[in-house]
């Protein structure tokens, strides 16, 4: 059957064409490929530069919430072990929402009298409400047993992390909560629903209040802080980090203290 | 090249009648010109429901449908040496010389290709586009548009643009669009927006025998694909006598020659420059002519020809130890090369183990049995 096609009947060599038709092209091999084979290729089209300066912040702002989010889980269980009594979670309490109104004076440019008597007004109402809310909380899992308010309250503190919207430390304009997505709102409700299986585990009502006031100030407050200034970002990282570090082993000191002595009052 | 040796070939892929696709139909009807030329061919696949064991087709072409399930996508479950049994005894009742795999997504292709390989045998293996599945082949022509399946890869979202253009320029032509898929919403979104109705059909899916009744009540084809390795569907268009419209991407300028392709930028100006040339030289296309000229263009038979050349080559490569091929695997990578070699061993002396457990001397020959070509 014949299946070439005969283009340019002549002596000289013809020129060999990248062609899929035709079937074989005479006197070159069927493998036969030369320069212009690969003319068309493109490689690495796809690719992101990335900035190293910009990675650097974007990391250290992940970073800098896991070392937050693992300070409360600290609070937590130093709180439940009695480490921890009420008098010291109010100081912490209240020493947090002074160092909240201490940033916010000092980043916000135009601050009036009346935001100022706004913010005041919303964190009294807030404090109001969770105190008369503390003895709801107190009774919620009281029917539940405490393995199972361990394990739900850890996965559900994993998920949080997880899902959490870490993209505040980007550049955008200032404001509160920009553009929230479904994944943030399940882990902002992730976080608040541990913490409020928490608090139900203490026994007085002030522990309560005072664990649910903390918690809930570093969960809802801390998105707000994230985008203003990335140098703070940068010396409070290591801040927080020496922080954990310095609690875990100041804690673990002051525990094992205790089981010393408890050991020798015991003998 | 000339009368080469009678060879007993064995081809071997997960993708076979009854599904239906290029790669389906590459293996039948290589397998078949190859049996005209004097070959004999055997086909290895999966089993494909109730359709398990052997099977004779056209030709005398004997196919093993080996009663493996189909775990993924028509692919069988990768067990690297649960496979290794059949294929040897399947090697050695036909007496097979070569062993040829098709399709890189075939799980049981390419464990045969390393059975074949441990067994001392020449494998050749060829890879088919990345898209080598089962066609949906809806392909709808009429003075205008054609398209196959409507997902993004086909630029399905160029078409929404296209089409209104082109209808508003030329008031006499009409778009038929075949196929069905993720963006067919798209293209009604479309339709609807514009008042198309009556100057876009949707033809839905169309099944592959219908596909050439649809190609020719049509004038120009239009292929709007973004990647594309080679587009069979352009081919089908031309042997029907259609002047094709197609995006320059992938391999698409080497399937056609120049005279009968118009060939544009994925881009909707350029697509719409295009389809206006196409257009103007419409008067000028003959579709007998240019469906002689495919005829010529691309065979079958010349296909067998030049894998009969690559077996030939295949063939004449050196018989290499054991050691020799370990040596080449280890040159795959530091880590790689050494697990491959880890695997050929274990292959090797599960393929002893078998000789020593079944020989071969026990295994039946089939005898040869020629069809005699008067038949054909």
């Amino acid at each position: 059957m014949d299946n070439n096609i005969a283009e340019n009947p002549s002596p000289t060599r013809a020129k060999w064409r990248k062609v899929a038709y035709g079937g074989m092209q005479p006197r070159f091999d069927d493998n036969h490929t030369d320069d212009s084979f690969l003319e068309g290729m493109v490689m690495n089209a796809n690719v992101v530069k990335r900035d190293m300066l910009k990675v650097m912040q974007d990391s250290i702002s992940i970073s800098q919430y896991l070392c937050i989010v693992v300070l409360v889980g600290l609070v937590w269980t130093y709180t439940l072990r009695s480490t921890l009594d009420e008098t010291s979670l109010l100081y912490l309490d209240v020493s947090l929402l002074g160092s909240g109104f201490l940033v916010l004076l000092l980043t916000k440019e135009m601050l009036s009298l009346n935001l100022l008597l706004h913010y005041l007004l919303n964190v009294f109402l807030f404090t109001t409400g969770l105190y008369v809310l503390a003895p709801v909380y107190q009774t919620l899992t009281r029917s539940i047993s405490s393995d199972s308010i361990w394990a739900v309250t850890v996965s559900l503190l994993i998920l949080h992390l997880f899902l959490h919207d870490y993209s505040g430390s980007t550049v955008r304009a200032p404001g509160a909560l920009k553009n929230p997505t479904l994944t943030s709102f399940i882990s902002l409700n992730a976080s608040v629903v541990a913490s409020v299986f928490i608090a139900s585990r203490l026994p007085s009502r002030l522990h309560v209040f005072a664990i649910m006031l903390f918690s809930l100030q570093v969960f809802l407050f801390a998105p707000l802080f994230d985008g203003h200034d990335v140098g703070f970002c940068l010396y409070t990282t290591p801040a927080t980090f020496c922080s954990v570090v310095g609690f875990i082993g100041f804690c673990d000191c002051g525990v094992s203290l205790m089981a010393y002595t408890d050991a020798r009052i015991q003998v | 090249m000339g009368d080469s040796k009678r060879q007993r070939i064995l081809m071997v892929s997960d993708f076979f009648y009854p599904n239906f696709g290029g790669v389906e139909n590459h293996i039948y009807l290589l397998s078949q010109c190859l049996i005209k030329l004097g070959h004999k061919v055997v086909v290895m696949t999966h089993a494909y429901g109730n359709r398990s064991g052997v099977r004779y087709m056209t030709g005398g072409l004997k196919v093993y449908y080996v009663p493996w399930k189909p775990f993924l996508m028509q692919n069988t479950l990768p067990t690297f040496y649960g496979t290794l049994p059949i294929i040897r005894t399947i090697l050695i009742r036909e007496q097979i010389s070569l062993v040829h795999g098709h399709q890189a997504f075939s799980t049981l292709c390419h464990e045969a290709l390393m059975h074949a390989r441990t067994m001392g045998y020449k494998v050749v293996f060829t890879d088919h586009s990345l898209y080598g599945f089962a066609d949906v082949g809806s392909i709808h022509m009429n003075k205008d548009c054609h398209q196959k399946r409507l997902v993004y890869r086909k630029g399905a979202d160029l078409l929404v643009e296209v089409i209104p253009e082109v209808c508003r320029m030329y008031p006499n032509v009409r778009f038929i669009v075949g196929g069905d898929g993720p963006k067919r919403v798209r293209l009604e979104e479309m339709r609807e927006k514009h008042s198309l109705q009556d100057r876009v059909e949707m033809l839905g899916a169309v099944p592959h025998a219908r596909v050439r009744s649809v190609l020719i009540s049509g004038h120009i084809f239009l292929n709007s694909s973004l990647t594309e390795a080679f587009c069979i569907a352009i081919l089908e268009a031309a042997s029907c006598g259609l002047l094709t419209v197609s995006t320059r991407v992938g391999g698409v300028p080497e399937v056609l020659p120049d005279d009968m392709i118009v060939l544009a930028e994925p881009d909707p100006t350029d697509m719409v420059q295009a389809i206006k040339k196409a257009i103007s030289i419409l008067p000028m296309i003959d579709p007998q002519d240019m469906h002689n000229r495919m005829k010529k263009l691309y065979d079958w038979h010349d296909v067998a020809k030049r894998t009969e050349i690559v077996y030939d080559r295949a063939l004449k490569c050196s018989n290499q130890s054991l050691l020799e091929r370990l040596s080449r695997y280890l040159a795959c990578g530091a880590w790689a090369g050494k697990l491959f070699c880890l695997v050929m061993i274990i292959d090797f002396l599960l393929w002893r183990l078998l000789q020593l457990w079944k020989p071969a001397e026990d295994i039946e020959v089939v005898p040869d049995i020629v069809l005699s070509h008067d038949e054909d």
